[in-house]
């Protein structure tokens, strides 16, 4: 295992390799420091400029990215009590008040430290538990399968904030949305109603640009006012003493690798991002503390755990990708996109089948720590300046470069309008209570649920055996505890009237 | 009364009964026992269960919320219709003139120059974002842009 690591880490670090990794770190970094792009946003503005790398190139920028979207986020959290990204929510909790007692530097840096621990500490958990999950994913069947991408839909759509049902709805019709076009197994159109553009149905990638960035994009319109910048505070001085802040971290070990754990598993669960990971790790690091109270006064321990959390897991995401297949969030699912565009099918097989890319995913994810530290700490003021870009400039720059990454797939314009489609789609989606994240799951793994239902019941016409198989029965049996568990929440904060329906909608 | 709920229902209610009856008219196969139409059929079923209970669960719920808040939607309604003609006009523009166009057009709406300063602001990021987009997806990526119909480039 070692050698090959060792061999792709000196592979990326060639300047082919290292120079894709930083600029796709600094963009991440740009990106997450910028309130209103999160790090999907970034990695879909990134994305078109990969196709013509080497795959590994490309997967390498896309890792810059990720980790640095992951870092970026806390800048702005800090210095302006705004989260650059939805996974920096808890860093503010203490990070701002932490600058405005006059210490932004100590701030910026717990995170920018904390991250780097934490992405490290969850790249030991990648290295070493991909090959054993892949292994395990190898004695899959198509029942397992079926079972395991059933257990993420339900899981993803259960975990839906307000309003189950329609987080159910949410995944089916992003299951509808493949079954228009060529049915998989035999090739007949389906739903295409005597047009050519639905006759290949949709490539994900357009659809996946469409639905996130319009979503993103014209709910940041309802809300504009001139298209002014943000206003930062004058220059910041970040100077500190790294060794006491490095110390700082340090002297909390308990700490700093439960947030880690923390970070990695929700990364390894389906379809859960960074978010989830930045304000669990705070708050379990509250419950833990001996002075709880004074959270979110501006304490070192809230910036350790979340900034710990939410770069650790990107580890945990990679792990799911690469072991079973599927992205563990929608950065992954993009990556995810990027990877079968390069004909690279990431799953049990890929660690064997590829692995120079595999191994070299595990080195780029190492490297972009380091180089990411190293991007702070010459840019973090220069790039503060680029926040203050107004979005009357950002806004049509990002849709061109979604019109060139739809349309750059397969030089078809045919992308394009699906791009179109499916940004009317998703924005239509946001303003009628949906959640996203189930429906873009559905839509990547559509084909594959199908896929493997239809051999399974061809290998067997007996349905008892997605129940009877173990693995497949115990995935299948996780998935209903999944909806019960998250029906009994919903009940439980409804007549609590804790969670006050969003925008009129129900809270069943 | 009928919330955005309700018609969120309705809507998928209905656009997977169509489907559904549509799966109809799909082929099966003499050599396998199971068809094109299966999975559709089974989805589509659960779809329509799912988007009754939300129509339903509308139409009975006694508590109503606040409902949305109000915003503006008029810089999102020309945002769309820009996009939409950027999107059309493309193969007959190309992608140079199309890009030069929507980039300019779009942020003047978003926010409208003050005086010849604002203008010259306009045309340069159109321009820039342009040339730079062109010439780094065309001569270093390999990626082939559109030529447009009526501008031959």
């Amino acid at each position: 295992m070692f050698g090959p690591l060792f061999g792709s880490l000196a592979e990326v670090l060639q300047p082919q390799y290292l120079t894709p990794l930083a600029i796709g770190t600094l963009a991440g970094l740009i990106g997450g420091a910028l309130p209103g792009v999160t790090i999907t946003m970034t990695i879909i503005i990134v994305l078109p400029f990969t196709f013509g790398l080497d795959p590994l190139a490309g997967l390498a920028t896309m890792i810059g990215v990720y980790v640095g979207g992951e870092s970026g986020g806390l800048v702005t959290a800090s210095l302006l009590g705004i989260p650059g990204t939805p996974s920096a929510v808890a860093t503010t909790f203490d990070g701002y008040p932490m600058s405005k007692k006059g210490e932004p530097g100590r701030a910026v840096w717990l995170g920018t430290w904390a991250s780097l621990f934490g992405g490290l500490l969850g790249a030991v958990f990648l290295i070493l538990m991909t090959v054993p999950l892949a292994k395990f994913a190898l004695q899959f069947g198509p029942w397992e399968y079926f079972a395991l991408f059933v257990f993420s839909l339900s899981m993803v759509a259960g975990l839906t904030e307000h309003s189950l049902l329609k987080g159910f709805l949410s995944g089916a019709i992003g299951l509808v949305i493949t079954v228009i076009g060529t049915d998989p197994i035999m090739a007949i159109p389906r739903f295409t109603f005597g047009t050519e553009f639905l006759h290949a149905g949709f490539q994900f990638l357009p659809v996946l640009i469409g639905i996130f960035a319009f979503a993103q994009i014209m709910t940041d319109l309802e809300k504009m006012a001139g298209g002014r910048a943000l206003d930062i505070i004058a220059t910041p001085n970040l100077d500190v003493s790294h060794l006491a802040v490095v110390w700082e971290i340090l002297r909390r070990p308990f700490l700093l690798l439960w947030s880690t754990v923390i970070g990695v598993w929700i990364g390894v669960l389906p379809a859960i991002g960074g978010s989830a990971a930045n304000v669990m790790a705070y708050d379990q690091a509250k419950k833990f503390s001996k002075h709880p109270e004074k959270f979110g006064t501006g304490i070192p321990e809230g910036i350790i755990a979340a900034e710990a959390s939410n770069n650790a897991n990107v580890a945990g995401s990679l792990v799911t990708i690469m072991a079973f297949g599927i992205p563990g969030d929608a950065v992954t699912a993009v990556m995810l996109g990027a990877l079968i565009i390069h004909g690279i099918q990431p799953g049990p097989l890929f660690m064997t089948q590829q692995p120079r890319i595999a191994y070299g995913i595990f080195a780029a994810y190492l490297l972009a720590h380091p180089v990411m530290m190293v991007l702070q700490w010459l840019l973090a003021r220069v790039y503060l300046k680029i926040v203050r870009v107004p979005k009357s400039i950002l806004i049509p720059n990002i849709l061109v470069l979604c019109v060139v990454g739809a349309y750059a797939l397969n030089n078809v314009m045919a992308n394009v309008y699906a791009l179109l489609l499916f940004g009317v789609l998703g924005y239509l989606l946001v303003k009628f209570g949906f959640p996203l994240a189930p429906l873009i799951l559905g839509v990547i793994l559509g084909d594959q649920i199908e896929v493997n239902l239809v051999r399974a019941l061809m290998t067997d016409s007996d349905p008892w055996l997605f129940v009877t198989r173990p693995i497949a029965g115990a995935m299948l049996g996780l998935s209903v505890a999944s909806v019960v568990l998250a029906l009994w929440q919903h009940r439980r904060q409804y007549r609590r009237g804790v969670a006050a329906p969003a925008e009129g909608d129900t809270d069943f | 009364m009928i919330t955005r709920d309700g018609v969120a229902g309705l809507v998928c209610l209905a656009g997977s009964l169509l489907l559904l009856w549509m799966s109809r008219g799909l082929p099966q196969p003499a050599l396998v026992p199971i068809g094109p139409a299966y999975y559709p059929r089974l989805l589509l079923a659960v779809t329509a269960v799912l988007s009754a209970a939300l129509l339903a669960f509308d139409l009975w719920r006694r508590e109503r919320g606040p409902g949305p808040p109000a915003v503006n939607y008029r810089l999102v309604l020309l945002a769309f219709a820009i996009f939409t003609a950027y999107v059309f006009l493309l193969p007959a523009l190309g992608y140079r003139v199309g890009t030069l166009l929507f980039v300019g057009v779009l942020q003047a709406t978003l926010e409208p120059p003050r005086g010849a300063r604002g203008w010259a602001l306009v045309a340069a990021v159109a321009l820039g974002t342009m040339l730079a987009t062109y010439y780094v997806f065309e001569g270093y990526l390999n990626v082939l842009l559109p030529r447009g119909r009526l501008t031959g480039f």
